[in-house]
């Protein structure tokens, strides 16, 4: 029981960081993601097709490589090392960006023109339109897609591993294989879905909150 | 008499598509002018023009004796954005779609804009939205969301929420369109009472027996052009047009 005691605080410990890379990397790039979905849907074709690019490339290669590339990368090309929880970071970032960008634009792109003109007639200005009238039913529409880009991000923390950062995964994986026993990740995989359930309660509650309307 | 519209030699390009092509009219102070023609005949692009949606090719458009935009070989010339908020918020225009807000009840979709565009206290701009509501047969209903309602009342919400900036015209784009029949005769009577209080209105409509006693005017228009510009009798009696009689003949 002790040891029990003992293995569960170490993934307590190793949860810390996977609660930090969870958050900064949603705090950064949800708005990141939001101006290159704006940029995405801007009639400047060069700055469009620059970001169907980015997003194609981020989308289309493994994140574990991502992880390494910024790790790495950087020291090559200027001989610039930085600490390997920041360089995770900044590669949770910029590829969770690339997602919520689609999610975004989807959002953004099914408001039907009416609105617009609705309120382009009514004299709203541009800013009040997109905050008012656009936005909120934006957020409405991309809540399922959100929610589960949310799990997936809680999941893919267990990638830090790749930069030897030591998050819960990693504490749970070494402490079974050192002792042969599967408890460990049993346990990590109990977290992860406390973790994941507590999400999914929370989108639950602000989809209800927008139900007030169709 | 005042003139609340003049259009004069109008034009609108969609790339290659000439859609309106040398479109000019004119519409007096009080006057309910009903617009008829086939599809893609123009009518809608000729509302759209004249509420800015839309960009005119060539042409000119004047708006209570106020210029929008001016003909000139380079295309016609907008005036500056300012003037053209302040002519914007001269015209109403209800949609086919209605387009209401669907996360704003009733009395905030009306109020909204005389708060933001017009600067109105919330009192003011509520005790407008529930006059109109009354006029509009829904005093009832200022809490309930677009998705409540039918289509006949969202139409009328939509029209109380273009009338809530006390336009000086009023353009309607196939109003009833979108409606079942049972719910068409309920709008088409809110016009009809805007009609008697002396509103000016333009009505792009199919609904014909609508523009035969409402509309003081009757422009038929097809293949972007407008073909005849007269009183109700003398379209619906038989003008001798043949594409006014094959139109007409289908109702």
């Amino acid at each position: 029981m002790e040891s029990f005691m003992k293995l569960f605080m170490q993934l307590m410990g190793g949860m810390g960081n996977t609660l930090w890379l969870f958050a900064v990397t949603l705090v950064f790039s949800l708005p990141l993601g939001l101006l290159l979905a704006l940029g995405r849907m801007s009639k400047n074709r060069i700055l469009s097709g620059i970001i169907r690019i980015y997003n194609l490339i981020i989308r289309g290669t493994p994140l574990m490589l991502q992880l390494i590339v910024v790790y790495i990368a950087p020291f090559n090309i200027v001989g610039f090392t930085w600490d390997r929880m920041t360089a995770a970071i900044v590669a949770f970032i910029l590829n969770y960006a690339a997602y919520f960008s689609e999610i975004f634009r989807s959002g953004i792109e099914s408001i039907p023109r009416g609105q617009y003109e609705a309120a382009k007639v009514l004299g709203l200005s541009k800013w009040v339109t997109n905050k008012s009238i656009i936005l909120p039913q934006v957020v409405k529409r991309i809540l399922p897609p959100m929610s589960s880009e949310f799990m997936t991000l809680v999941k893919d923390t267990a990638l830090a591993s790749t930069l030897s950062i030591v998050e819960m995964f990693t504490v749970a994986q070494n402490n079974a294989m050192r002792n042969f026993d599967l408890t460990p990740l049993y346990i990590a995989g109990i977290f992860y879905f406390a973790f994941n359930a507590i999400v999914e309660q929370l989108f639950h509650l602000a989809e209800r909150k927008l139900d007030y309307y169709r | 008499m005042n003139t609340m519209l003049e259009v004069n030699g109008l034009y609108k390009n969609f790339k290659e598509l000439e859609v309106l092509r040398g479109v000019s009219l004119k519409i007096d102070e009080g006057e309910v002018v009903a617009v008829i023609g086939p599809s893609g005949s123009g009518k809608t692009t000729l509302l759209r023009c004249v509420t800015q949606l839309e960009r005119a090719t060539r042409g000119s458009i004047k708006i209570c004796g106020e210029v929008l935009c001016e003909d000139s070989p380079d295309g016609s010339v907008y005036v500056d954005k300012q003037k053209r908020h302040e002519l914007l918020l001269k015209m109403g225009l209800v949609f086919q779609s209605f387009n209401l807000f669907p996360h704003y009840n009733v009395l905030k979709n009306i109020i909204k804009a005389p708060m933001d565009v017009q600067g109105k206290s919330r009192q003011e701009a509520e005790e407008i939205a529930r006059r109109l509501l009354e006029k509009m047969n829904l005093a009832d209903k200022e809490g309930a969301y677009p998705y409540q309602l039918s289509g006949g009342q969202q139409q009328r919400v939509s029209i109380a929420r273009a009338m809530a900036l006390s336009p000086a015209l009023l353009l309607f784009d196939e109003p009833t369109s979108a409606l079942d029949p049972e719910l068409t005769g309920e709008v088409l009577k809110v016009i009809r009472g805007l009609a008697d209080e002396g509103m000016t209105m333009m009505v792009v409509t199919h609904e014909m027996a609508f523009a035969r006693e409402v509309a003081d005017r009757v422009i038929f228009m097809d293949d972007g052009v407008i073909v005849a510009d007269d009183r109700p009798e003398a379209i619906f009696s038989g003008s001798g047009n043949e594409r006014i009689e094959a139109f007409l003949s289908r109702f």
